[in-house]
C-alpha cells in the first residue's frame, strides 16, 4: 500500500480520490483529543434528518391525499368562471387562455392519426380492433399516456373498480351533448394518473383528450354559445 | 507513526469487500444494458417518455461499467500486476474518473428531464404531441450528452479548484429542489382531480404517496451521503468529526453504485409494455417469432 499512499500524496487534490480510499491519510494527523460528542455524531445527526425528511415527505402526501391541496378552491372557482364561457374544463392553470391562443397553429398533420381511434371508438368500448391505423395511434400515443401514468401504474391493477367508471364516462359522454361531451372528455385526461385503465396501455385516457381538442377547434362555435 | 496509527484507529476507514462491488456493479450493468436494449428493440418505445428511460439507464450503465472496471484495477493493483503510477494507468484513471463524471451528472439530469416530461404530459397534455416531438427529444438527448461530456471533463481536468466541486453541489441541490417541486406539484394536481370525479372510487392515495416517495427517498438516500462527503472535503479537512464521516467513503460509494441497480425497478420496470418487452427478450429466443 506504500505505493499508493506515495501517489496520493503527489495528488492528494487530484479527482481521483475515487481510485485511491486513502488519501486523506497524507494530510495533518487528525488529534482525537477532547471530542465533546461522540465520534460518528456527523454520521448519524446526517441519517437521522434523511430519514426524518423522507418519513416527513411521506407523511405530507398522504395528509394531501386525505384532505385535498390548500389550493384546491382557487380550481374550483377557475373552472366555475370558465365553464359558462366555454367548453372546456379549466385545469386550473391561469396560462389556459394562452394556450388555446397558441394551441390552434400548433395543430399539425400527425394528430390525424387519431381520426382512426375516434372511429374505432365509435364502434366498441375502447376496443382494439385489428384497424392498422388504429394500431399506428395506438403506438405514437403510447408513450404520451404512459408517460404520467408509470408511477401510478400499480394502482390500477389493484382498483376492483377501475374499469367500469371509464367506460362509464366514455359512453355517457356519446350520449350527451356535445359539450358535456368534452367536458367528460377532458377529466379523464388526470384521472389518468390514478386510475389508468386496465386495459393494457396506459394511454387510452389521453387519446379522448387530444379528439377533443380537435374537436373543439372545428367546432368552436356551436359551443360558444352555451 | 503512533499518532498516525492512533488516530487511523479512532475512526477506521470502513472497507467494503471487493465482491460486493462487483456484484452491484455486473447485476447493475446487466440491469440497465437490459432496459437500454429493450427500449430500442420494440419501436413502441420510441416515445419521449421511454428516450428519457433509456438515456437514465444508458448513463447508470455506463456508471457501473467504469465503476466495475475501477474496481477490477484496484484488484490488480494491489496483486501487482499493475503499475499504480505508471503514465498509462494515470490517464486510464482520468478516463474512468470522467465517465463517472459524466454518467453521475447524466444521471441526475435525466432524472430531471423524466419529471420535466411527466410534468409537461399532465399540465400541457391537450398540447403534449406537439411540444415533445421525437426530434425534439433526440435534440435534447444530445444537449444533454454533450453537456454531460463537457462538463465531467472540466471537472476532472479542474478538480483542483474548490469552484468546481461547490458547482457540482450546487447543481445536485439545485436539481433536488427542482425534482421535488415537479412531482409534488403534479401529485397535488392529481389528487385534486381525482377527487372530483365522483364516479370513481374512492381515492387510494396511499399508494401514490408512497411510489413518490420511494421515487424521491431512494435518490435522495443514494446521492446525498456522497455529496455531503464533497462538502465535508471542502469545509473541514480537518476536524475530526468529518474525518469520522470521511472514512466511511467506500459505503457511501456503494450507495450510489446501489442506485444505479435500484433505478430500472422504479422507472422502467413500473412500465407494463417494457415488462413485455422484456419476457418476449428472455423467454423467446426468436424475437420475430414471438407475438
Amino acid at each position: 500500500m506504500s505505493d499508493f499512499h506515495n501517489r496520493s500524496q503527489s495528488s492528494a487534490r487530484r479527482s481521483d480520490y475515487v481510485w485511491q480510499y486513502e488519501y486523506y491519510d497524507e494530510e495533518e494527523p487528525v488529534s482525537f483529543e477532547g471530542l465533546k460528542a461522540h465520534r460518528y455524531s456527523i454520521v448519524i445527526g446526517f441519517w437521522v434528518g434523511l430519514a426524518v425528511f423522507v418519513i416527513f415527505m411521506f407523511f405530507v402526501l398522504t395528509l394531501l391525499t386525505k384532505t385535498g391541496a390548500p389550493h384546491q378552491e382557487n380550481q374550483d372557482s377557475g373552472e366555475k368562471r370558465h365553464r359558462p364561457g366555454s367548453c372546456l374544463v379549466d385545469i386550473g392553470s391561469p396560462q389556459d387562455e394562452n394556450d388555446k391562443a397558441f394551441s390552434r397553429p400548433l395543430l399539425t398533420g400527425p394528430r390525424s392519426y387519431f381520426h382512426f381511434y375516434i372511429n374505432e371508438e365509435d364502434q366498441g368500448h375502447g376496443k382494439r380492433t385489428g384497424n392498422p391505423d388504429g394500431a399506428r395511434a395506438q403506438q405514437g400515443t403510447r408513450g404520451t399516456g404512459s408517460s404520467g401514468t408509470d408511477e401510478m401504474e400499480d394502482d390500477v391493477e389493484e382498483e376492483a373498480g377501475g374499469n367500469q367508471p371509464l367506460e362509464g364516462l366514455l359512453e355517457e359522454s356519446k350520449t350527451d351533448g356535445e359539450c358535456a361531451f368534452f367536458s367528460h372528455f377532458n377529466i379523464p385526461n388526470f384521472v389518468n394518473l390514478e386510475h389508468s385503465s386496465t386495459f393494457g396501455e396506459e394511454d387510452l385516457l389521453y387519446e379522448p383528450s387530444v379528439v377533443a381538442e380537435r374537436r373543439r377547434h372545428s367546432r368552436d362555435a356551436h359551443c360558444d354559445g352555451h | 507513526m503512533d499518532t498516525a496509527a492512533a488516530n487511523r484507529s479512532d475512526c477506521p476507514e470502513v472497507r467494503v469487500p471487493v465482491p460486493l462491488f462487483f456484484t452491484i456493479g455486473v447485476v447493475s450493468l446487466a440491469e440497465n444494458l437490459l432496459v437500454v436494449v429493450a427500449v430500442i428493440r420494440n419501436r413502441n418505445l420510441h416515445s419521449p417518455m421511454y428516450c428519457f428511460i433509456c438515456s437514465l439507464a444508458a448513463f447508470n450503465t455506463i456508471a457501473s461499467l467504469t465503476k466495475t472496471w475501477e474496481n477490477l484495477m484496484i484488484v490488480f493493483a494491489n496483486i501487482g500486476l499493475l503499475e499504480k503510477k505508471g503514465p498509462s494507468e494515470t490517464n486510464v484513471d482520468d478516463v474512468l474518473d470522467s465517465l463517472l463524471c459524466m454518467s453521475f451528472v447524466g444521471s441526475i439530469v435525466s432524472f430531471l428531464a423524466i419529471a420535466a416530461d411527466r410534468y409537461i404530459s399532465i399540465f400541457h397534455a391537450l398540447r403534449y404531441h406537439n411540444i415533445m416531438t421525437m426530434r425534439r427529444t433526440r435534440a435534447v438527448l444530445g444537449v444533454i450528452w454533450t453537456l454531460c461530456g463537457v462538463s465531467a471533463v472540466l471537472m476532472v481536468r479542474f478538480f483542483d479548484s474548490n469552484f468546481i466541486m461547490i458547482c457540482f453541489v450546487v447543481f445536485f441541490v439545485v436539481s433536488l429542489a427542482i425534482i421535488c417541486f415537479l412531482y409534488v406539484y403534479m401529485f397535488m394536481l392529481a389528487r385534486i382531480h381525482a377527487r372530483k370525479i365522483a364516479a370513481l372510487p374512492a381515492s387510494n392515495g396511499g399508494r401514490g404517496a408512497l411510489t413518490l416517495t420511494i421515487l424521491f427517498g431512494a435518490f435522495v438516500v443514494c446521492w446525498a451521503p456522497f455529496f455531503l462527503h464533497l462538502i465535508i472535503i471542502m469545509l473541514c479537512p480537518t476536524n475530526p468529526y468529518c474525518e469520522c464521516y470521511r472514512s466511511l467513503f467506500q459505503l457511501h460509494v456503494v450507495l450510489l453504485m446501489s442506485h444505479a441497480f435500484i433505478d430500472p425497478a422504479i422507472y422502467a420496470f413500473r412500465s407494463v409494455e417494457l415488462r413485455h418487452t422484456f419476457r418476449k427478450m428472455l423467454l423467446c429466443s426468436d424475437w420475430k417469432r414471438c407475438s
